[in-house]
């Protein structure tokens, strides 16, 4: 995950390499420790380091990362002579190399020759059964075609392996959520929890399926999350602030008549209004008056 | 229910809704249309959009708490929520997944006439060169059964950009990386100091 001050220096250093301020070269270093996906501009400023061989041979080995950094940003935006031009280098100077290997099963990914593609993903895993990223491309592969069933089926079986991959859960996840899969997705979630309990943005992210499967067992067990992913963020999260007042306002309407009533549970969400009312009028004050509305319809509803 | 009614999008409307589309390539993201129906009764008149999600769409909470505030804002305005707008995460998915038909019927529920917009990257795709202006959205509509149905662009069309030029004025938008400036609810839920309302985008 990228820090606040990670994110100001990279947007800085971007202002500075779009405007002709130089340091090009820190800002593609800082996108791949950052591993970030921003491929128009490494393709741009990338090669342009790549079309300067005096700058070049300054950079020792590191040359040929940038060769491979810029073949995977140029196949991203569909600048498929580029990548080929930087694969080939790369080959030539690494006539063995799996590393290469994978780039080129890339390429053929990227013109869309799904069967050569996989061929050559199969023969690399062959090789090296416990590649991570291949694994993942295939699961990639799958999404691209469209085919989401078999996607769910690759990351499932890497997962069975790589079952400390945090991305791959959240991916999983967010596969199921588009499919309408929640109690799936939840699964996904809970494995998530359990494994880093003090991830603010798991916590959110369970409450939020849960709430949506709905029913009052789900409804009460999202609050107790959103209310977790408050604690966890010192009351900054406004998502989870939401979720508390949404919660709070569902669970009533459900339990109407059956005079359970659930003191605890009402004022929390008075709190969680309070925080939200606070934060708008500091930060967002002219859109205070619909949120002020919109909390009082969700206590009115309930 | 109004076979005849046409739809008609307002050029600031529609061009939140491309740039949007286009400051996240690489996920699904979608939109409220904000607008009413014409004096005359037969036409909806999309008059703004705001800017959604651009993850987890099919999440029910983020959603829940944008259209209630949209709809306090607008509603202070004489104006409603008419429709939905959507773009598929794979530029070769011409399909309403479920989510996309549910968020829509939800609308419907209050606005039955309310039309789904598809976002048409083979037409995005070939905005530079086409110098077409018509938009590049697709047009669904619920039929009587309730089932959303695409609407054909040819014949007598039943969507129209109220202003023609509205595709070189987004064409100058995207040459000029206009989208960086987009803010939808997502950004607002992160930092409540980003306006939803991107009242500065076209000054």
């Amino acid at each position: 995950m990228v820090t606040k001050t990670e994110e100001t220096q990279l947007n800085n250093l971007e202002n500075q390499v779009d405007n002709g301020g130089g340091g090009a070269w820190e800002y593609l270093s800082l996108i791949r420790k950052l591993n970030l996906r921003r491929s128009d501009k490494v393709l741009n400023h990338g090669l342009s380091i790549l079309n300067n061989p005096k700058f070049r041979s300054t950079l020792g080995p590191d040359e040929w990362t940038l060769y491979e950094q810029v073949a995977v940003a140029a196949m991203d935006c569909q600048c498929l002579d580029v990548a080929k031009d930087c694969i080939k280098v790369l080959r030539k100077r690494f006539p063995e190399s799996k590393r290469v290997g994978r780039l080129e099963a890339m390429l053929l990914e990227a013109k869309g020759s799904w069967e050569l593609a996989e061929k050559a993903y199969t023969s690399l895993l062959e090789d090296s059964p416990l590649d991570q990223t291949i694994h993942k491309r295939r699961v990639a592969m799958a999404k691209a075609q469209g085919n989401i069933s078999g996607a769910i089926e690759w990351l499932n079986k890497y997962l069975e392996i790589f079952m400390a991959d945090h991305d791959a859960w959240r991916e999983l996840a967010e596969i199921y959520v588009s499919l309408q899969m929640y109690k799936q997705a939840a699964f996904c979630y809970e494995e998530l929890i359990l494994s880093q309990p003090t991830v603010p943005l798991y916590h959110l992210a369970y409450a939020d399926v849960l709430y949506t499967l709905g029913g009052l067992e789900n409804l009460q067990t999202a609050k107790k999350y959103y209310a977790s992913t408050i604690d966890l963020t010192g009351g900054k999260n406004t998502r989870a602030l939401f979720g508390v007042c949404l919660c709070t306002s569902a669970i009533v309407q459900l339990v109407k008549g059956k005079n359970k009533e659930d003191k605890e549970g009402s004022q929390v969400q008075s709190l969680a209004a309070k925080v939200l009312e606070k934060e708008y009028k500091q930060k967002a004050p002219d859109k205070l008056p619909q949120l002020t509305t919109a909390l009082k319809s969700l206590t009115l509803s309930s | 229910m109004g076979s005849d009614l046409k739809y008609e999008v307002a050029q600031n409307a529609y061009i939140k809704l491309i740039l949007h589309s286009l400051k996240h390539p690489t996920s699904a993201v979608n939109a409220i249309l904000i607008g009413r129906v014409s004096s005359s009764n037969d036409v909806v008149e999309i008059t703004d959009s705001v800017p959604l999600f651009h993850s987890h769409i099919g999440l029910l909470p983020q959603l829940e708490i944008s259209l209630i505030l949209i709809e306090e804002y607008f509603s202070a305005k004489g104006l409603n929520i008419v429709g939905y707008f959507h773009a598929n995460e794979r530029s070769d998915e011409y399909e309403l997944g479920g989510v996309v038909k549910n968020i829509g019927d939800h609308i419907c529920r209050y606005f039955p006439q309310a039309p789904i917009l598809l976002l048409d990257n083979k037409k995005l795709e070939a905005l530079k060169t086409s110098k077409d202006s018509g938009a590049i959205v697709q047009l669904y509509v619920r039929d009587a059964y309730k089932n959303w149905k695409l609407v054909q662009s040819d014949g007598s069309s039943r969507f129209s950009l109220k202003e023609p030029s509205a595709n070189l004025v987004l064409l100058d938008y995207i040459s000029s990386e206009k989208w960086n400036d987009i803010v939808d609810f997502d950004d607002h839920l992160d930092d409540i100091s980003k306006d939803w309302l991107n009242p500065s985008l076209f000054n």
